[in-house]
């Protein structure tokens, strides 16, 4: 549903990441884009450039924070200083609702920096559903929880993905932010059918849908935010469209990042599927 | 990875039909291996100049075998470089004193960046305490560096080489190529400051009485104590002394530097 308590009853429509190569572009010329998402973790620091450029960005643009180190699958409770951090942050930044993603990423004090997957198994989604409460009643706002790509499936699953993400969001009450490029590159390096995926995901807790490009190697496919989205992911994207309703998207655009336009250019295409969103499937 | 790595791979990995678990295990290796290398490779790009590619690779590799990421930002990946090098002279010999050098700016340029700024201090707020009480706190992202090298005027040919490299492609190949930079050992050692103004970082260079003083200041000696620390056994009347003080106080002053201790 579009507006929904997952992103605060808000109807965000079509943003893109706020990237340093287009920091410029964007506080001279100011161009019109319905909202911004941040990477939570870059403005998390204690003064100079990026706050000063994030106050400048927030005068004139809605902001959404997207973070990539909470790690809500670690088996530990979630860092003490990221989290405050990230609750000053988002006073900061009055976003209406946040995320980060269904992972693990950091164990005995090391940190991988990584969007690591999950072994899909009833305790772990105890765990990882308690970290997100416990995130939900420190921040203040609401919390969707992302899912990643992944490379490897591990034998100790009890479950499906898609099954492992509905039972920990309805465990911690929370949101999603459905990732259909993340749905696509995982369908075709583990072999399972991504609208599969796609109809099992709750609508009601959708708040918010990332597209992106990933890279196709000779044995599988790598998610790697670098290119323009592929036809395959903006079918998907058209098909939750369909179930889900208009919703507030983001392209992720991470690397080898191109103008401001053509960035801003390739997110508006999703204007293509959103006329279609009066008309929901049953 | 070994053959014990594979062996735990495939008690813990699922293979398809194209990978072993080795394999798939090796993408996100592989990933690790990249971004940290990345990000450490970015912050110390001077380093990486005077070491040259092949040692400077080697040097990445053990440092962050043996101080891989602690924090949830890789902003603090160098954290340690300096002690370890210090410890590893090995990896940065025969130019260990140089490498130390370029470390050490390089490690105050990321705190400059973005570390905390507190309010600074008005003339107003000075001109209240008398000056054999007077203590000033120094801004959290100024860094106070004694070097036997001009690290500065090497990070400013080097940035000018890299800007007239990425405007000129075969240039840029050129210089991915080139051999390591090298800097001649100053007579007397260089003070640096390294602090931002307006959000951008500068390098101030600091007479060695007023690296001393700002020294002084820090360790939360008062206002008279410091100046006479910096200058005992000085040949110079206190009336130049005096003089030299001010001005450097106003500069000071203008930069923000000082903060209630």
């Amino acid at each position: 549903m579009p507006a929904n308590r997952f992103n605060a009853h808000t109807e965000y429509g079509i943003g893109i990441g706020l990237r340093i190569p287009h920091y410029g572009h964007i506080l001279q010329k100011k161009p019109v884009v319905d909202w911004f998402e941040i990477i939570s973790e870059n403005y998390m620091v204690d003064g100079g450039r990026p706050l000063h450029v994030l106050d400048q960005i927030l005068e004139q643009y809605r902001v959404v924070q997207h973070g990539v180190s909470m790690y809500f699958g670690n088996a530990a409770r979630p860092n003490r200083d990221h989290l405050r951090k990230l609750k000053r942050l988002v006073k900061r930044t009055g976003t209406p609702w946040l995320s980060d993603h269904l992972c693990w990423g950091s164990v005995d004090g090391r940190f991988t920096h990584d969007l690591l997957p999950m072994p899909y198994t009833r305790e772990a989604v105890e765990w990882t559903a308690r970290n997100i409460r416990e995130v939900q009643d420190t921040v203040g706002v609401p919390v969707a929880v992302e899912n990643v790509s992944s490379y490897v499936e591990f034998h100790a699953s009890e479950m499906t993905e898609w099954e492992f993400l509905c039972e920990v969001v309805e465990r911690a009450d929370c949101g999603i932010l459905l990732d259909v490029n993340n749905i696509y590159v995982s369908s075709k390096n583990h072999g399972f059918d991504p609208y599969v995926y796609l109809d099992a995901v709750p609508a009601a807790r959708v708040a918010q849908i990332h597209i992106a490009g990933h890279t196709k190697y000779e044995r599988f496919i790598l998610d790697t935010h670098d290119h323009p989205v592929l036809d395959p992911v903006w079918k998907m994207y058209a098909h939750a469209i369909q179930r889900i309703g208009r919703t507030a998207t983001l392209l992720e655009w991470d690397d080898r990042i191109p103008s401001f336009d053509e960035v801003h250019g390739e997110a508006l295409k999703a204007n293509r599927f959103l006329p279609h969103a009066d008309t929901i499937a049953a | 990875m070994q053959a014990a790595g594979a062996s735990v791979a495939q008690r813990l990995i699922k293979p398809n039909d194209r990978l072993t678990s080795f394999e798939r295990l090796q993408i996100y290796n592989q990933q690790y291996w990249w971004r940290l290398l990345g990000a450490f490779g970015e912050d110390f790009r001077g380093l990486h100049a005077v070491l040259g590619e092949r040692k400077f690779d080697r040097l990445a590799v053990a440092y962050l075998e043996a101080h891989g990421s602690q924090s949830w930002t890789l902003r603090n990946l160098g954290a340690h470089l300096v002690s370890f090098l210090e410890k590893h002279p090995e990896f940065i010999h025969p130019r260990a004193a140089l490498a130390l050098d370029v470390t050490r700016v390089e490690w105050a340029r990321i705190l400059a960046f973005d570390d905390p700024e507190k309010p600074p201090l008005t003339p107003k707020q000075i001109a209240k305490i008398p000056p054999d009480r007077l203590r000033f706190g120094l801004q959290p992202y100024l860094s106070l560096l004694e070097l036997h090298h001009p690290v500065d005027e090497m990070m400013g040919t080097l940035k000018r080489t890299e800007i007239s490299a990425m405007s000129n492609a075969v240039a840029a190949t050129h210089t991915r190529r080139s051999k390591a930079v090298t800097v001649r050992r100053s007579r007397t050692p260089i003070h640096l400051a390294v602090h931002r103004v307006n959000f951008s970082v500068y390098y101030k260079r600091l007479d060695s009485e007023a690296y001393h003083i700002l020294l002084a200041l820090r360790a939360g000696s008062t206002l008279d104590e410091a100046c006479a620390s910096a200058f005992a056994g000085s040949k110079e009347l206190p009336t130049q002394s005096a003089a030299r003080i001010q001005e450097w106080f106003a500069r000071w002053m203008e930069f923000g530097w000082f903060c209630r201790p």
